[in-house]
C-alpha cells in the first residue's frame, strides 16, 4: 500500500503542524526567552520543509505517480487475511491478556496462526504448548516479568 | 593495569561466557535465517539483557550481532537471499561462485575474512577510542551540540536512498522524542494528561515495533515464497584461502580500513560498508569485468567490511555517545538504561568496563570461527528451519518483550503502534533507522542546544567561538548546504542512489 508523495507529505504536514499548534499552550518563563516550546517548533518546520519538498518534487515529475498504488499481494486475499490475522494477533493479545492472562493468550495465538500459516496440526501444538512454556519459565520465573496470570491466577 | 586485570575478572566469568556463548548461537541463528536482521536480533535481545548486569548485557549484544553480519553470509550463496542487508551486496556474486561449484572456497573466505576484518576492526576501536575520548573530555554544549547534528546529518545524507525521506524520517523521530518531560525546563509536552506518555516514549518497544513488528507484517505476506538450494554439500573450506589471502591481501586491508571507517561514520552501518567496498573494489581491481560473474576479489573486499564496521561503530558510540548504526543506536539506550551515559567519562569513571567490551569484543570473533563452521556446516538444517514457525513465535517475544520493558501493556501498546507506524513508513520508501537515531539522540540534541542556546543568550555565533565547536559547526553547515543544493528539486530531477538499499539496515 503506498500513496504518492504529495499524500505522504500532506499528511505530515498536517502532523506538524498539530504539533506547532500545541507549543503555543506551553507556559513561557519570565526572563528565559528559549522555552521547551522552541525545540519542538523548529522540528515541526524541518518536518513542513521536508514534506513541502516531498510535495513539490512529485508535482514537478514527468510522470504523475498514482495517489495509492496498492502492492500485489492486496489481490490475493488469503495474504490478506495473513496480514490481517497478524495485526489482529497483537490487538488480541492488548485486549485479552489481562482477564484471560498470558498463558491462555500466547498458545491460542499461536495455535491459531500456526495452523493458518499451514503448519501440520500436530507440530503446531508441541511448538505451541513448548513455547509457551519456555517463555513463561523465562521471562516470569528467571527475569521476574509480572506477565498477567489471568484465569489460571489460582493455579500458578 | 588494575583496570585491565578487572576487566578480565568481569568477562572470564561462568556466567558471562555462557551467556556470550548463548547469544552467539542465538545471533548466529538469527543472521543465517533470511529476513531476520542483525538489528532485529539485536532488539530481541535487549528485554533479555536489561535484567543483566552491564557486562553480560554488552557482551551479548557485541556477540550476536558479529554472529549475525557473518550468519548473513550463508544463505546469500546457498539461496542467493542475503540474511542480513549487510550480506546484500555481494550476495549475487556469492551465488554465482556456488553456481560454478566453489561454494567450500567463498564460504571458507567468507568466514576466514569476517573474522580478521572484525579483529581489525576491534583493534582501531582500541586504539583510537581512549585517544579521542581525551580529547572529548573537553568538549562543552557547543562540541556537544555540534557533533550530534553532524552525526544526525550523516545519518541521513550517507544511510538512506532518498535525503529528503531520510530526514523527514530523522525530525518526525526527534519529535517523537520531544513526548514527555522536556530536559531543560521540566515541562510536560504532548502527553495529552496521559500518565504513561508522561515518562516518553519508551525506546525499546518503538525498536521492536520498527525493527520486528514491520518485518512480521512483510514477512505474513510474503510467506510462501519458495527457497531453492543449489548446493547442500559443503567441504573443506579452508582449502585455497591460503592462496586468497597471498592475491588479495591488500583487498582484505582495503575493505577493513573503508569498513572500519564508514562504520565509525554516524549513522552508515555495516550495509552501507559492503556496499561501498564492494564498489571501490570493482572499481580499483585489475579485472572488473570479472565482477559479477562469481568473482572472489569483491567478497574479501565486503565480508571483510561489513565485520570491521560493527568495531567502527562503537567509537563514536563510546567516546561521544553517538551511534555509529543502528545496532550501537540500541547499545547507546542501553548503556543509558544501565546508568552508565557513553561519553568520555566512561573511560575515566568506569574503565574496567570499556575493558571488558574490548575484551568481549575480540572474544566473539575468535569465537565466531569454529561457530560459523558448524553454522555453514549444519546450514542445511538452519535453513529448513519453516518460516511459518518462526514469525508466530518471534510475535510472542516481541510482545512479552515490550510488555517486560514498562511491565504494563503500554509497552505492548506502543510497540504495536509503532510497528504499524514503521511498516507505513517502509512502504512509502520513509527510512526507519534515521527515525531510531533521532530518538536516542533527540534529548542529548535538546539538551545540549538549549543549554548553549541560554549560555549564548541568543546569540549564535557563540556557538562558533571555540575552536573545536568551530570547525565542527563549519563543517555541519557546509554538508547542510551540500544537502540543501542536492535536495531541492529546482532544475533537475533529484536522482535516488543507484545501491538503493530498500531493506532497513
Amino acid at each position: 500500500m503506498r500513496f504518492n508523495d504529495t499524500v505522504v507529505g500532506v499528511a505530515f504536514i498536517a502532523l506538524a503542524a498539530a504539533m506547532i499548534a500545541m507549543t503555543f499552550s506551553f507556559p513561557a518563563f519570565p526572563g528565559q526567552d528559549y522555552g521547551p516550546s522552541l525545540f519542538p517548533r523548529i522540528l515541526g518546520a524541518g518536518i513542513i520543509f521536508c514534506s513541502l519538498v516531498l510535495i513539490l518534487r512529485d508535482r514537478r515529475a514527468a510522470v504523475a505517480a498514482p495517489w495509492l498504488v496498492m502492492a500485489d499481494w492486496v489481490r490475493e486475499p488469503r495474504k490478506v487475511a495473513s496480514f490481517a490475522l497478524m495485526l489482529a494477533a497483537m490487538l488480541f493479545y492488548l485486549f485479552a491478556s489481562e482477564p484471560l492472562g498470558f498463558i491462555p493468550c500466547a498458545f491460542l495465538i499461536q495455535i491459531v496462526l500456526f495452523l493458518w500459516f499451514g503448519v501440520r496440526p500436530v507440530t503446531a501444538l508441541v511448538v505451541a504448548v513448548g513455547m509457551t512454556a519456555l517463555v513463561h519459565w523465562f521471562f516470569s520465573s528467571m527475569m521476574l516479568v509480572p506477565l498477567p496470570r489471568g484465569i489460571l491466577d489460582s493455579v500458578l | 593495569m588494575h583496570a585491565i586485570e578487572t576487566a578480565f575478572r568481569l568477562v572470564f566469568d561462568f556466567q558471562v561466557l555462557g551467556v556470550i556463548l548463548a547469544s552467539a548461537m542465538f545471533g548466529m541463528f538469527v543472521g543465517a535465517m533470511p529476513g531476520l536482521t542483525a538489528t532485529m536480533a539485536t532488539a530481541l535481545l535487549v528485554p533479555v539483557t536489561f535484567f543483566m548486569a552491564p557486562v553480560p548485557a554488552l557482551g551479548a549484544i557485541v556477540t550476536a550481532t558479529a554472529m549475525a553480519i557473518f550468519a548473513g553470509d550463508i544463505p546469500a550463496a546457498m539461496l542467493r537471499m542475503p540474511g542480513t542487508p549487510a550480506s546484500a551486496a555481494y550476495a549475487d556474486e556469492s551465488y554465482e561462485m556456488t553456481k560454478k561449484g566453489q561454494l567450500d572456497l567463498c564460504m571458507g573466505t567468507n568466514l576466514v575474512f569476517s573474522v580478521l576484518g572484525g579483529i581489525f576492526g576491534v583493534v582501531v576501536l582500541i586504539l583510537l577510542a581512549p585517544v579521542l575520548a581525551e580529547v572529548a573530555i573537553n568538549f562543552s554544549s557547543f562540541e556537544y551540540f555540534w557533533l550530534a547534528c553532524l552525526g544526525l546529518t550523516c545519518a541521513v545524507f550517507i544511510g538512506t536512498g532518498d535525503p529528503v525521506k531520510g530526514l523527514l524520517s530523522l525530525f518526525v523521530g526527534l519529535a517523537i522524542g520531544c513526548i514527555g518531560i522536556d530536559p531543560a525546563a521540566g515541562q510536560a509536552r504532548f502527553t495529552f494528561g496521559n500518565v504513561d506518555l508522561l515518562s516518553g516514549i519508551n525506546f525499546i518497544p518503538t525498536l521492536i515495533g520498527m525493527f520486528a513488528v514491520s518485518e512480521l507484517l512483510r514477512g505474513a505476506v510474503t510467506l510462501d515464497k519458495g527457497l531453492t538450494m543449489v548446493q547442500q554439500h559443503v567441504g573443506n573450506l579452508l582449502s585455497g584461502i591460503g592462496g586468497v589471502w597471498r592475491k588479495y591481501w591488500k583487498n582484505f586491508f582495503r575493505g577493513s580500513i573503508l569498513g572500519t571507517v564508514i562504520g565509525a561514520l554516524p549513522g552508515a552501518g555495516a550495509d552501507i560498508a559492503a556496499w561501498v567496498s564492494y564498489a571501490v573494489s570493482k572499481k580499483l581491481s585489475k579485472e572488473p569485468e570479472k565482477f559479477g560473474t562469481g568473482h572472489i576479489e569483491g567478497i574479501v573486499d565486503s565480508t571483510s567490511a561489513n565485520n570491521a564496521a560493527l568495531g567502527g561503530a562503537w567509537i563514536p558510540a563510546l567516546v561521544f555517545g553517538i551511534p555509529g548504526d543502528s545496532i550501537t543506536a540500541i547499545v547507546i539506550g542501553v548503556l543509558y538504561m544501565k546508568g552508565m551515559n557513553p561519553g568520555p567519562s566512561v573511560f575515566l569513571q568506569t574503565p574496567e568496563l570499556i575493558y571488558a567490551v574490548f575484551i568481549i569484543f575480540i572474544l566473539a570473533n575468535i569465537v565466531m570461527f569454529p561457530l560459523g563452521w558448524a553454522a555453514i556446516k549444519s546450514a542445511k538444517q538452519i535453513l529448513r528451519v519453516p518460516r511459518n514457525i518462526l514469525l508466530p513465535v518471534i510475535l510472542i517475544f516481541c510482545m512479552v518483550g515490550s510488555f517486560a520493558m514498562t511491565n504494563s501493556l503500554y509497552g505492548v501498546v506502543l510497540m504495536v503502534v509503532m510497528g504499524v507506524f514503521g511498516w507505513l513508513l517502509e512502504e512509502h520508501g520513509i527510512p526507519v533507522a534515521p527515525l531510531i537515531l533521532g530518538l536516542v539522540l533527540g534529548e542529548m540534541l535538546e539538551q545540549n542546544f538549549m543549554t548553549s542556546m541560554i549560555k549564548a543568550d541568543g546569540s549564535f555565533l557563540v556557538f562558533f567561538e571555540r575552536p573545536i565547536a568551530g570547525v565542527l559547526g563549519v563543517c555541519t553547515l557546509v554538508i547542510w548546504g551540500f544537502m540543501l543544493w542536492r535536495i531541492l528539486p529546482f532544475g533537475r530531477r533529484a536522482q535516488v542512489i543507484p545501491e538503493g538499499e530498500v531493506a532497513p539496515p
